[in-house]
């Protein structure tokens, strides 16, 4: 660090501007924080940030009073949040030293913002009828500037250019003058009022507003704010009145030397090694809440340009659009024919088909149309076969029977097929008669056909919901005993289409469904060339995730991931091709949406062109990617790119349980040796740990050991009980389904108290600030689990890996708490509130008022799930999110007993 | 007689608990089989199975390839009925074999020589589990369970490498070499653990009857023993199966040469599907040369606590034997708990076993996702293989430092609780 003598010494003195940085009390920085986090927001275009926050005189009302306190940190740009950084820095700093934190928050966020806010919408809109809106925080840059301006005065009243003697308080004028002149875009109003009341300030007036230090003592001993907070400037330490002048007049006093920043000397040096209550008990959750943000930021980007792909196609076998589509003319005759056919074998039901439930609805298919299909089929030369199949959940009996026929392939050796699947009633409910018809048109006009390589399966289902299932699971023999297995089958199957129609009018775009049970996605290339083929090939538009108007916005793309996200998470099946992808057999189904000129020959040229595709492939869809995010029909992130916010979430609970199995081990071993160096309020602290400690053995070599053998138990135990509710949810009857919840959310209520209060019971007596070393390792061995079941799950499923890490972010966070006994009742009983609105069966019925359904629904929608889709949402709900609940709300729990 | 109540109270819970799962959960078993962390070819219970019906069939049971074990235990389980129609008595069988290494752990345990030998005592000798804890320890371990449910024949590997161990440690040098014998037998590398063993002996012998025979003599003594014993099951097998050289080369010579590359989870598989074959044989020979090789350099290292370089080639056998499976992880952790004294010694107790816990769930997702699923591959689950294995040496590693430096401590008292630095 030694310059050479004949160079002059560096003005800017990088180790001088690092620990000056280094020593900003807190108020400072938090300021500083919200200023650049505000900045951080507006780079985001959803929500003009600026125009919720500004101080705009026509927009402030009773309700939107909060301008008057947000203002000052929201800033026009990068350069503007700097500028404007730069100058406040030092004089907040000084401020707050001088004055202390406690103080500077009262007045910074209460009357300092608020008395120029006031006083420049009081000039603005009432006397010159304008209407500026202003931000920044050069507001208080001025006002601090205006204060000590008026201290300056007092010992210094001029200072003299020639012979001129011009009075030093006029500075911050010509500041604001010359601000005004030399930046664009700037108040002069606005920082005239910060100036004035800067003077006001200066002068002593607002005295009124500072708190009694009495008060402020109270609240400091109180909440113990000295040991608990870092860099904070108490109101002992502050530096009052040694600049002699605010809020008591004291004129005489050392005049201040703008390089050394006195204040702020007292706050000790923080050598991270040396003091292990920052290491061990700060660092984690400060590094746990940024990889929480991380996080989330991170899936926030992903809709940018910069982070996603436009989609591609993969496998060259594939050839999307190269055929030309012979499906038209008079093969429409033979469609209406058909149509008409079954028409009249429907008649009755097909009015009002709002049934949700499979058997109990309306259209039920009568025999004769299914043996109307079937003899459809066979005319057209196919061998046809049925299945009947039957599934109980819930207390609900879902029965049906499928019909499916196959065309041997007159190039091939029936060892690859494709399933082209129609349903009689859609994902939606809806009777899907045009499907049916169109599949019937298309195996009459396939078997014509001999380029076929594959076998094609046309599969003629009840409903989307079980009869994909029954038939998938008896094709690879996996079926239950309630369904028939095939007496037809083909080869391995290479993919799926599944086709909907369920309107007589045209229809204008194609809407593609992929999500596969349990959030298993089709192939990337069998969505690509769907979208190809349809947009490219025959004009229609594709959709997906019921983005009707998609205008590729930022919003729109973030609205599609999501809405994405959520069918994933959930894991249920979107449609009759969800059931095929637990197989591995790659299916989507094409929905027909809007009204439009698109008759259903267009449809049927779609359908046969992407078959003509997947009858080029020479292997298995392989080639393209199996984990991605959708968020345009030609856009998307692969798992490269989205998989680390779903792991930085998880990996914050990891974080936590490492500090905090270090903290049982080593922190009350390793503080007497640094408890000389650590500052006074911290030797209180490890004072306190030690006596923790010595109940158990401690070591010669300063490491404790652990008493393993409860929280084992304790955490073992919860998730081997999360079994129970999995239990039951999945083998009531649909009608107690409410009640149950109900029940459980009064269980979750109790269970947490009662364990705490055991726990609290059977705990060695130590002194109640301290937490006994097994909540520690209690807490540390469930977030533990939850971090790997969550990182394990995030590359399974890793929606549902993400939302459940943000419904358990929290419990990172509670702990016992450890303050005086009121406080801490007050914090527990609030802490358990919010943990119960965040408990599963809570997260459920909150979700289902929200999204406007029964929650019985839900539960028999999740219930059939497990039954017959091989769900198994609900066992990381139950065993890995619900016993992390418990344990969280049990360690907040016994801070009240 | 409280500790005899304990030690029955959990050999009764773990009992009932293994039944329980058996009965409650029918599929489970079968499930465990087909994993290939827990079933390899050399232990697979359904290769057995095959083994068996040809057995029972008067066809040789090492025809098709499929069988790879000692033809011993085919008039064993020829005994039992069924597994498929009467699942129980096997099931029974499994537990029982399970609660005997209990036991025997428990005399090792009783037999303090983890705390205190001839040459070496412990500082912390206070700092224990009593036999029963460990005994909890190893039956309540999930990898135990789960070995016991797949009823992988490994069961008995570990029996014999118990027995001999326990053998050892109270004395009984015959009995132990014998044990040691048939745990050889039924697969080769706990052969490895001969000199260790009889060591162990030796310092019993000496410790009780104060009289220092020569110890060349007494281990070849012992080794004569051991010969004579793998003899003698040798020739029992040639009673079961005729041909001597086909039974010979589809068990001892598929364990030596590798010929099966399922995936599991070591670290042979994935490196021998890489390798070009005109290297194989020089990598073969390496491979085994790396595994043999501890046992010296361990047995020399740590000469005053020869249990201690037991449980340390366990844990080296776990990651590097040619077909590990779970079981092998089980067994060393097993012997874990019986230096609860060097746990505060240790210092990347919590690290290692994360990342064994990670490697745990993510290993049979990464599976599924390869072979199931369809969207991993291979690399997917070696990635997982790596971590388990690097978790397993970490935790050994650590396991040898916390010895060494106790003994270092032993030899400096002077320097106790100090920091050092290990050169």
């Amino acid at each position: 660090m030694t310059t050479p003598a004949a160079l002059p010494p560096l003005p800017f003195n990088p180790s001088r501007v690092r620990s000056y940085i280094l020593r900003l009390p807190l108020f400072t920085r938090l300021v500083l924080l919200a200023i650049f986090a505000f900045w951080i927001l507006e780079l985001q275009k959803i929500w003009s940030v600026v125009q919720w926050g500004s101080l705009t005189p026509d927009e402030i009302g009773l309700g939107s009073m909060y301008r008057l306190n947000t203002y000052p940190f929201i800033h026009m740009g990068f350069f503007h949040t700097l500028l404007n950084i730069l100058a406040l820095t030092p004089l907040l700093e000084r401020f707050e030293a001088e004055h202390g934190t406690l103080t500077s928050v009262a007045l910074f966020i209460g009357p300092l913002s608020t008395l120029p806010a006031g006083l420049y919408l009081l000039v603005e809109k009432v006397i010159l009828h304008r209407n500026t809106p202003v931000i920044g925080a050069s507001v208080w840059a001025f006002l601090l500037l205006g204060s000590e301006a008026v201290r300056t005065f007092k010992s210094h009243p001029y200072f003299s250019i020639g012979s001129y003697k011009i009075p030093t308080w006029t500075s911050p004028l010509l500041a604001c003058v010359f601000a005004s002149v030399l930046i664009p875009n700037t108040s002069f109003l606005g920082h005239l009022c910060a100036v004035l009341v800067g003077y006001l300030l200066g002068l002593g007036y607002l005295k009124v507003f500072v708190p009694p230090e009495k008060i402020l003592r109270w609240i400091e001993g109180k909440l113990n704010l000295l040991g608990r907070l870092p860099h904070y400037v108490s109101v002992d330490q502050k530096t009052y009145g040694r600049y002699g002048v605010l809020p008591t007049a004291n004129p005489v006093g050392d005049r201040p030397t703008p390089l050394s920043y006195l204040g702020s000397t007292q706050l000790p040096t923080r050598n991270l090694r040396r003091n292990p209550h920052f290491l061990f008990i700060r660092l984690p959750y400060l590094l746990s809440f940024l990889c929480i943000v991380v996080g989330v930021i991170w899936l926030l980007l992903l809709p940018l340009n910069e982070y996603s792909r436009r989609t591609y196609i993969s496998e060259n076998a594939l050839l999307p659009g190269q055929v030309h589509a012979y499906f038209s003319g008079s093969e429409q005759n033979i469609f209406r024919g058909y149509k008409k056919e079954l028409e009249g074998l429907l008649i009755g039901g097909a009015g009002d088909n709002g049934g949700e439930d499979g058997v109990s609805g309306e259209v039920e298919v009568t025999p004769e149309a299914s043996e109307k299909v079937q003899s459809i089929l066979r005319a057209a030369g196919l061998k046809v076969a049925t299945q009947n199949y039957e599934y109980t959940s819930a207390g609900i009996t879902h029965q049906g029977q499928n019909t499916y026929a196959i065309i041997n392939a007159p190039r091939g050796d029936a060892t690859e097929a494709i399933v082209l699947v129609a349903a009689w009633k859609t994902a939606d409910g809806e009777l899907n008669t045009n499907g049916i018809t169109l599949a019937l048109t298309l195996a009459r006009y396939f078997k014509r056909w001999s380029l076929w390589s594959k076998d094609i399966i046309f599969l003629i289902t009840p409903d989307s919901k079980s009869g994909t299932q029954a038939w998938i699971d008896a094709y690879h023999d996996m079926h239950p005993p309630s369904v028939q297995p095939l007496p037809l089958k083909s080869g391995a199957l290479q993919g799926a289409l599944v086709v909907e129609y369920p309107f007589d009018h045209r229809f204008e775009s194609l809407h593609i469904v992929y999500d596969g049970v349990n959030g298993q996605l089709p192939n990337l290339d069998l969505f690509n060339t769907a979208v190809s083929i349809a947009g490219g090939q025959m004009g229609i538009g594709a959709v997906l995730q019921e983005m009707w108007d998609h205008d590729d916005s930022y919003e729109a793309r973030l609205e599609t991931i999501l809405r994405g996200m959520i069918k994933q998470g959930f894991g249920y099946a979107t449609g009759a091709h969800s059931s095929f992808m637990p197989y591995h057999v790659d299916a989507i189904t094409l929905q027909t949406k809007g009204e439009g000129w698109q008759d259903e020959m267009a449809l049927g040229r779609t359908v046969e062109s992407l078959c003509r595709s997947l009858n080029n492939l020479l292997e298995h869809l392989h080639q393209s990617f199996f984990f991605y995010l959708l968020m345009q029909s030609n856009r998307f992130v692969s798992i490269g790119t989205y998989l680390p916010s779903a792991m930085l979430i998880a990996g914050n609970f990891t974080i936590m349980a490492i500090a905090l199995w270090m903290r049982t081990g080593y922190y009350a071993g390793s503080s007497p040796s640094t408890s000389a160096s650590a500052p006074a309020d911290e030797k209180k602290e490890t004072a306190q740990k030690e006596k923790d400690a010595s109940p158990a053995k401690t070591d010669a070599s300063g490491v404790m050991e652990r008493q393993l053998a409860l929280p084992l138990t304790f955490v073992v135990g919860l998730h081997l009980l999360g079994l129970l509710p999995l239990y039951i949810f999945n083998n009531l009857s649909h009608q107690y389904f409410a009640s149950a919840v109900y029940t459980c959310i009064l269980a979750d209520i109790l269970l947490p108290l009662t364990l705490a209060a055991l726990l609290t019971h059977h705990s060695p007596s130590t002194s109640t600030n301290a937490i006994p070393q097994h909540y520690l390792l209690i807490k540390s061995l469930s977030l533990l689990l939850l971090g790997l079941f969550l990182s394990t799950l995030a590359t399974l499923n890793f929606s549902l890996s993400f939302m459940i890490g943000l419904l358990c972010a929290p419990l990172t966070f509670t702990n016992r708490t450890t303050s005086t006994s009121v406080l801490r009742h007050i914090f527990s009983t609030i802490g358990l509130v919010i943990l119960n609105v965040l408990s599963p069966p809570v997260v459920l019925v909150g979700g289902c008022w929200w999204a406007g359904v029964s929650v019985e629904s839900v539960l028999t929608l999740a219930a059939f799930g497990w039954d017959v889709w091989g769900v198994w949402t609900q066992v990381v709900v139950w065993c890995v999110w619900w016993p992390a609940w418990v344990i969280g709300c049990a360690l907040l729990g016994s801070s009240v007993f | 007689m409280l500790v005899d109540r304990r030690k029955a109270a959990i050999f009764g819970a773990a009992l009932v608990l293994r039944l329980l799962l058996w009965i409650l959960f029918p599929s489970l078993p079968d499930l465990l089989t087909g994993r290939v962390e827990v079933s390899t070819p050399v232990n697979s219970f359904k290769r057995l199975q095959e083994g068996l019906f040809m057995y029972t069939r008067n066809v040789s049971p090492y025809d098709g390839g499929v069988f790879h074990q000692a033809p011993l235990l085919l008039p064993i389980f020829s005994l039992l009925p069924n597994a498929r129609e009467y699942p129980l008595p096997t099931a029974i069988f499994y537990s029982l074999v399970d609660l005997a290494n209990a036991n025997a752990l428990v005399t090792i345990s009783d037999s303090g020589q983890a705390l205190s030998g001839r040459l070496h005592s412990s500082l912390r000798k206070h700092v224990r589990y009593d036999g029963a804890a460990v005994a909890a320890w190893f039956l309540f371990n999930p990898f135990t369970i789960a070995t016991c449910l797949s009823r992988s024949t490994n069961v008995f590997t570990t029996s014999g490498i118990l027995y001999a161990i326990s053998n050892a440690a109270s004395g009984n040098s015959v009995n132990a070499m014998l044990a040691l014998g048939f745990a050889s037998y039924l697969s080769i590398y706990p052969a490895l653990l001969f000199i260790p063993v009889v060591l162990l002996c030796y310092d019993q012998r000496v410790q009780k009857k104060k009289v220092s025979t020569n110890a060349a003599v007494f281990a070849v003594q012992h080794f004569g023993i051991l010969l004579g014993s793998v003899a003698g099951l040798l020739g029992i097998s040639c009673l079961v199966v005729g041909d001597f050289w086909q039974f010979v080369s589809a068990t001892y010579g598929f364990q030596l040469l590798v010929p099966d590359l399922t995936p599991n989870v070591g670290l042979w598989w994935y490196f021998f599907i890489e390798m070009f074959d005109s290297f194989r044989e020089f990598f073969l020979g390496v491979f085994w040369l790396h595994l043999a090789c501890y046992v010296g350099g361990l047995t020399i290292r740590l000469r005053r606590q020869p249990l201690f370089v037991l449980t340390a080639l366990l844990g080296i056998f776990a990651i590097f034997k040619p077909y590990p499976s779970i079981s092998d992880a089980s067994l060393y952790f097993a012997f874990l708990p019986l230096y609860r004294h060097l746990f505060s010694l240790m210092r990347y107790t919590f690290f290692a076993v994360s990342a064994l816990l990670y490697a745990t769930l993510l290993g049979p997702a990464f599976y599924h996702l390869w072979i199931y699923a369809g969207s991993g591959n291979a690399n997917f689950f070696y990635a997982i293989t790596l971590v388990w294995s690097l978790g397993l040496s970490i935790l050994l590693a650590d396991t040898v430092f916390a010895a060494l430096r106790e003994e270092w401590e032993q030899d400096n008292p002077e320097l106790r609780g100090k920091d050092v630095r290990q050169v």
